[in-house]
């Protein structure tokens, strides 16, 4: 009956109590939905990431990590390594990779660039570059003349060159000499970090390992795509104690920033809800006080006729969280209905692609929360009913019956 | 037996630096089944006295024995508990639950005394049929006149089926035909069901109606007598 109690009396003042939910309605439509435009974003930009540019685990001679010299292979070659790798179930591929810096140049300019020596079967299934080369940017590793790379686009405007073009790479070789080679643009990428796409042209690994005069089976990464991405810290542990003379690190190692976002996130988005609710929190203490003076005397015969403080206390909780948990809940179904849909139409920010691409951001957002979000909201929103009943509750436990009941 | 006894009862009020005495030694007994009219100018005592009877206030000295029990020596919590069981209260201004029914407002106190729901309906019916409320059981306090409203709050105060019933000026904002209709439920429960009613009063109305009435004058009892009531034509 006090449940009962209490939900009419947040009615009473009809106006008043609409006006603090749809507050909080809003205010958490608002920031359920920035927070899905920032999970989204941060999310697509570690899809994005990993899926093109660091792969679930590396494994690296430890001497090339500090130094990325081209003498410093892993020392085995890669077939030992790519035995185990084929016996762990959560390993969906790996592709291992010649990786150094060289220069690469046109007719029209240079710039330094990370030349990878891959074998395009082997990469296409860890990478998603063959992917994203477009219909009329040729293809991956696919005809043409001479000795095939594919660039990125951003490169193909720095060098001014086109599909076919023929781009100069000079490097060092095992020897320290320098040497170089030409080869045709068979295909032209693009992902959304139009760095990485300046930065990494594609070659065949044996070609490379002909011009820098070193064994075909050598190589200075292996990079591995996990079937289970939730088992890479196993599988990591794993291979580290099979190849302690490897270094055996997976993406938030090799690119700490991009773990950062990933792991402070959540993080972010549960203090930029919980100042929300603060905020709004604030809001429903004012009602609360307010119906509480207004309700003196009624509380106080309350507490004459025997209403013991605790119920007293759990009525005015009660009225406080159903407050709360309406707007919350109006404002919860408000975000999801907004997130879905974005999440299918995605957020087009094209007039600002440059810049998130220059900063590895796909310039359409889709934004994306998970259900795990929603409970752990709906319970902030509890508790801060609750938290937002404490002072007005006593408040009113303060009341003495005698003097309450009078009270005109 | 007294189900009331009061003994040296003492109290005192400080307005700013003057010290005002509301009781100044109240020795006083009521029976089970008296229909008791307290009265007395503005300031005589009369709300501080039945304040203290009804445990919501405590005295500076003295004792107030209820069914054995002294009132003033118990803690907050189980006064609180004692009133819910044993003592009714009419307020001046009905002090009903707006956002309930009149039936759910005389069920409320049985729910606090965890009444099953089955039985305190079926008593909250019979008490509103008693004060002639069996037809506006759905009605809210909003819907209802104040006459209405204050029988409605004396079905509440008898749910809880206590030992008496404190009223405080029960009419004070009644029109006349709410007060012979309430004074007439009052009297027929005191009569028929022997429910002791203790109350202040300015009205003479009221007061012409008390068995016992007791005149209270800067905190002492100037008198106290039995009445012979006045019986309506």
């Amino acid at each position: 009956m006090i449940w009962s109690v209490a939900w009419k009396n947040i009615w009473r003042n009809r106006m008043r109590s609409l006006v603090v939910v749809m507050a909080i309605a809003l205010g958490l439509l608002g920031g359920i939905f920035s927070s899905a435009v920032l999970k989204g974003t941060s999310d697509q930009r570690v899809r994005e990431a990993v899926s093109r540019e660091t792969s679930h685990l590396q494994l690296h001679n430890p001497k090339y990590i500090e130094d990325q010299e081209v003498t410093y292979f892993i020392g085995t070659g890669y077939k030992p390594i790519a035995a185990v790798l084929d016996t762990i179930r959560s390993v969906e591929a790996w592709s291992p990779r010649v990786k150094f810096m060289a220069m690469a140049g046109s007719a029209n300019a240079g710039i330094g660039v990370m030349v990878n020596g891959i074998d395009p079967d082997l990469e296409r299934q860890v990478t998603e570059i063959h992917s994203l080369i477009c219909d009329t940017c040729g293809g991956w590793f696919k005809g043409g003349r001479g000795v095939p790379i594919v660039v990125g686009q951003a490169l193909v405007k720095k060098l001014k060159v086109r599909q076919n073009s023929k781009i100069i790479l000079t490097f060092q070789d095992m020897q320290g000499n320098l040497t170089g080679g030409a080869f045709r643009i068979c295909g032209i990428y693009r992902t959304s970090n139009s760095v990485f796409d300046e930065m990494n042209v594609f070659v065949g690994r044996s070609d490379i390992c002909t011009l820098l005069g070193a064994d075909s089976l050598l190589s200075h990464e292996i990079a591995i795509r996990m079937k289970d991405p939730d088992e890479t810290a196993r599988v990591q542990k794993l291979l580290q104690s099979t190849f302690p003379d490897l270094k055996v690190q997976n993406w938030k190692e090799i690119d700490p920033i991009l773990g950062m976002l990933n792991d402070f996130m959540d993080l972010w988005l549960y203090l930029f809800m919980g100042i929300i609710l603060l905020a709004l929190g604030f809001g429903i203490v004012n009602t609360m006080l307010m119906a509480i003076l207004e309700r003196t005397r009624e509380l106080g015969m309350l507490a004459a006729i025997g209403m013991n403080k605790f119920r007293l206390f759990l009525m005015i909780m009660l009225e406080s969280v159903f407050l709360s948990l309406t707007g919350g809940i109006i404002g919860i179904i408000l975000a999801t209905g907004l997130t879905v849909y974005t999440r299918h139409t995605g957020i087009n920010l094209g007039s600002f692609a440059e810049g998130f691409e220059k900063i590895g951001y796909n310039p359409v957002l889709y934004p994306s929360l998970d259900l795990y979000f929603f409970i752990n909201l709906t319970i902030l929103v509890i508790f801060t009913g609750i938290l937002a009943s404490l002072y007005p509750a006593r408040q009113a436990l303060r009341l003495r019956p005698a003097d309450a009941v009078r009270n005109e | 037996m007294s189900i009331i006894a009061i003994e040296n009862l003492e109290k005192s009020y400080h307005d700013s630096e003057i010290e005002v005495r509301a009781l100044n030694g109240i020795n006083l007994n009521f029976e089970e089944g008296e229909f008791t009219a307290i009265v007395g100018p503005s300031g005589s005592g009369k709300t501080t006295l039945l304040n203290m009877i009804g445990g919501l206030d405590k005295p500076d000295r003295g004792t107030i024995l209820i069914g054995g029990n002294d009132i003033t020596r118990l803690s907050s919590r189980k006064l609180i508990d004692f009133r819910l069981r044993n003592i009714g209260f009419v307020f001046q201004s009905y002090n009903l639950i707006p956002v309930l029914t009149a039936m759910e407002n005389v069920e409320f106190i049985m729910h606090l005394q965890k009444i099953p729901r089955a039985d305190r309906e079926k008593r909250a019916m019979e008490l509103l049929e008693s004060v002639g409320l069996g037809d506006r059981i759905h009605s809210r306090p909003s819907k209802l006149s104040g006459g209405q409203q204050q029988r409605v709050a004396v079905a509440r105060a008898l749910a809880s089926r206590p030992a008496f019933i404190l009223a405080d000026e029960p009419t004070a904002n009644l029109d006349s035909q709410s007060t012979r209709n309430l004074l007439g439920i009052m009297e027929r429960l005191n009569h028929e069901e022997q429910v002791t009613f203790i109350f202040s009063t300015h009205d003479q109305r009221v007061v012409e109606k008390a068995h016992r009435i007791i005149v209270l004058e800067d905190g002492k009892v100037i008198t106290d007598r039995e009445n012979i009531p006045v019986v309506e034509p």
